[in-house]
């Protein structure tokens, strides 16, 4: 039994250890240095979306992957190339979307070697735990389609499909992916070995839903702002659990996967 | 009906009232005012009742987002109307409901499972036989009420016990819990996806740390059941010293029971050597008692030839010396008993002289045994009272002849030893058992199966022990069964 046979550990590393702040202040910079190119008319407009994608979803997975692997900077530059590549492709042709696979796909490659374990990447998931994900999410889908129907009189499945299969293919490829990665997998898991559960998921949750609201894309009306506060808030909190219950990323991926999803069928703009 | 079985059913039965409800309302034209949301209130007290301030949250919560949809739209459309607000209290009231009756629920489990948990401590340390499987047993207990690893750790005396463990090591959570008295808290103490929560707290009896109780799990372990665990720790601490203690004392009455049974049987059996001595003695009291008599009588009744009576009271006074020897060595026996030295009354003694004369009258005694003497030739003079050492060489050279075969060889020493003369004296008889070899020296100790013909009281030994002793001397046995004895007796010489 630990508490006997091992010695006892002092405090844990800082909660923000082996954070890559190198490649973020690389990140930044790039994004910054696009929008001033982008404002001056050198670069088009989908330039700062690409920067967008690539700073945003790059910075949460660099960061993710670098306190997974100990502080290893690489596997977070081969992600951040992956999405800016992924988001080139999108904007260049029809078929491009399909280049937001590779960032996953990758990342399962990663993942299958045992070097994601700290991230809730690990092997037997059980597939109940990943139908409450599922549920879950429709739940909180569905409730989101019917509430926004209902209350905001938003048209749902108005959007032409090319540009809700981009958005889906975005939400899987670099917007999901990399926010359970970084806000449940690292933070949480960080989290939790420091609090309790509780304050753990108070955290992580509050750092997601600031992530949103700070998101650009987010329709700015009140009615939506908070909204997205209390949908987020609650999928951040049940995701947790699923981590927690599960022992797995999959099950909360899977649900967020299901409730964005149901939220590209909104037509919100 | 079983718990799993009601828990299934709360789990399905919640969910499909709340849909149900929430279809009725959703059917009744009067909208968020309708009286149908009254029953939300079933199933999120149900859920709080069965599963605490969690499943009445959750419940409570899940009331809430199925009746937002259906309030939200009619203030977003009409405004705060009173139905509308009607909505707004119902979804007010069910998470009040759900929060305050699941916390109390929570609660009062929370009380009746550690006073269940006192009356399983109780019951487990009472029943126990050492202080081991007590620490078994309430660790089975523990282990089964706390839903994790438990191990306890009792000191006992300068042991430490342990159950649940395999060592302690030193600066390990517990180590430093049962050092310091301190309860300690660690948040993760595992590298695996979950984290793993420790606790320990100090087990104590009125104000001594007397061991630690550690638990580790895979889930939360709340500031309120830490608390709970300390206090269980003093409950615990208390139970286990009590064990300890009965245990101990069980312990002592197993030893002083075996002791006072070793003593009784030793008192028997003395009382037994005792009744042996007094025939023996008797019988070695009369024998010299009826020589004299009857010689007596003879000098006295009878006119007898110069020679004859000078061999009559030749024969007389050598059993005078022999019963005053039996004499001495009782009355030696009585000093030794009462805890006294023998009274000695020392002189330098010319050894070679002694063992010389002392072999004399043995051989005298009994012809058929050689006895052969072999003395160092510059050997100092002994400081000792002549009549003990005669005794003493007399016991032990009397014993050789007595305990040997007629025939076999009987060799007395006096050689030259570091502080003074070893004295050895040695024989080829049957020997003696080594089982009997330490008890030989007992007062009214006889060897069992000792030679039926060598009668003897069983108090030559005892004595010469004694008088070596009270000369300042040694006296050492060495005997191999069917080869013979060796005796070395080693006396200071003349400072």
């Amino acid at each position: 039994m630990w508490a006997l046979e091992q010695p006892c550990r002092e405090r844990p590393a800082p909660l923000l250890a082996d954070t890559p702040a190198t490649l973020l202040a690389a990140l930044a910079g790039a994004l910054a240095v696009t929008a001033a190119l982008v404002a001056q008319g050198v670069l088009p407009r989908a330039a700062l979306d690409v920067a967008g994608v690539a700073a945003g979803h790059g910075a949460l997975l660099a960061t993710a992957l670098a306190w997974a692997t100990g502080g290893r900077a690489w596997p977070g530059l081969v992600a951040v190339a992956l999405l800016t590549l992924a988001a080139v492709a999108a904007r260049g042709h029809p078929l491009g979307l399909v280049a937001y696979a590779a960032p996953p796909l990758w990342l399962a490659r990663v993942a299958a070697r045992g070097h994601l374990a700290a991230l809730g990447f690990v092997g037997g998931v059980r597939a109940r735990h990943v139908a409450a994900g599922a549920a879950f999410g429709a739940l909180l889908g569905g409730h989101l389609l019917v509430s926004a129907s209902r209350t905001l009189r938003v048209a749902i499945g108005g959007r032409p499909l090319a540009e809700l299969l981009g958005a889906l293919a975005y939400d899987a490829g670099a917007n999901v992916i990399a926010a359970e990665c970084f806000f449940r997998g690292a933070l949480f898991g960080r989290a939790q070995r420091r609090w309790s559960f509780a304050a753990a998921t108070a955290v992580s949750t509050a750092a997601y839903v600031l992530r949103y609201l700070a998101d650009p894309l987010l329709p700015g009306s009140v009615a939506f702002v908070v909204g997205a506060v209390f949908y987020l808030a609650l999928l951040g909190a049940v995701n947790c659990w699923l981590l927690r219950w599960s022992g797995s990323l999959v099950p909360g991926l899977t649900g967020a996967l299901v409730f964005f999803a149901a939220w590209r069928l909104l037509d919100a703009r | 009906m079983a718990t799993a079985p009601r828990t299934t059913l709360a789990l399905v039965a919640v969910p499909v009232a709340l849909a149900a409800i929430t279809t009725f309302v959703a059917l009744d034209p009067r909208g968020p005012a309708s009286l149908a949301r009254h029953a939300y209130v079933v199933p999120v007290a149900a859920a709080a009742l069965r599963f605490g301030v969690l499943g009445g949250s959750l419940a409570a919560g899940a009331a809430m987002l199925l009746m937002a949809p259906l309030v939200l739209p009619v203030i977003e459309r009409s405004g705060l109307t009173p139905a509308t607000a009607e909505g707004l209290v119902s979804l007010a009231v069910l998470a009040a409901l759900g929060t305050l009756v699941g916390g109390a629920m929570t609660r009062a489990r929370r009380e009746q499972a550690r006073h269940e948990a006192l009356v399983a401590v109780r019951s487990a340390v009472a029943g126990a036989g050492t202080l081991d499987e007590a620490l078994a047993r309430l660790r089975a207990v523990l282990a089964d009420r706390l839903e994790g690893d438990v191990a306890l750790i009792v000191r006992d005396g300068d042991r430490t016990r342990i159950a649940g463990g395999g060592h302690l090591a030193p600066g390990s959570a517990a180590a430093r819990v049962l050092a310091t008295g301190r309860a300690l808290f660690v948040v993760d103490a595992s590298v695996g996806p979950r984290p793993r929560r420790v606790f320990v707290t100090p087990l104590v009896a009125e104000t001594d740390v007397v061991g630690v109780l550690a638990v580790e799990r895979e889930g939360e372990l709340g500031a309120g059941e830490r608390a709970a665990l300390e206090a269980l720790g003093a409950h615990v601490g208390v139970a286990l010293e009590n064990a300890r203690l009965a245990a101990r004392q069980r312990r002592f009455a197993d030893e002083l029971a075996g002791k006072v049974a070793s003593a009784t049987a030793r008192l028997a059996e003395i009382d037994r050597a005792k009744s042996a001595f007094v025939a023996i003695a008797s019988h070695e009291l009369r024998t010299p008692l009826t020589a004299l008599q009857g010689f007596s009588e003879l000098l006295t009744l009878r006119r007898l030839a110069p020679e004859e009576v000078v061999r009559f009271a030749r024969i007389m006074h050598g059993e005078a010396r022999r019963l005053a020897r039996i004499v001495d060595d009782l009355l030696d026996l009585s000093r030794i008993e009462q805890g006294l030295a023998p009274a000695l009354y020392p002189t330098a003694v010319d050894v070679r002289a002694l063992v010389a004369d002392v072999v004399e009258v043995l051989r005298r005694a009994a012809p058929n045994h050689p006895i052969a003497v072999e003395c160092d030739a510059d050997l100092p003079a002994l400081h000792a009272d002549p009549d003990a050492l005669e005794r003493i060489l007399t016991n032990l050279v009397g014993n050789a002849v007595k305990y040997s075969p007629p025939g076999r060889a009987v060799r007395v020493q006096a050689r030259r030893a570091a502080a003074g003369v070893a004295l050895v004296v040695e024989d080829q008889g049957r020997g003696i058992p080594a089982h009997a070899l330490p008890r030989v020296f007992d007062a009214y100790y006889r060897v069992p199966g000792a030679v039926p013909a060598a009668r003897g009281a069983g108090i030559g030994l005892a004595v010469v022990r004694a008088l070596v002793a009270a000369h300042g001397g040694t006296i050492h046995l060495e005997s191999t069964p069917g080869v013979g004895t060796r005796a070395t007796v080693t006396l200071p010489a003349v400072p």
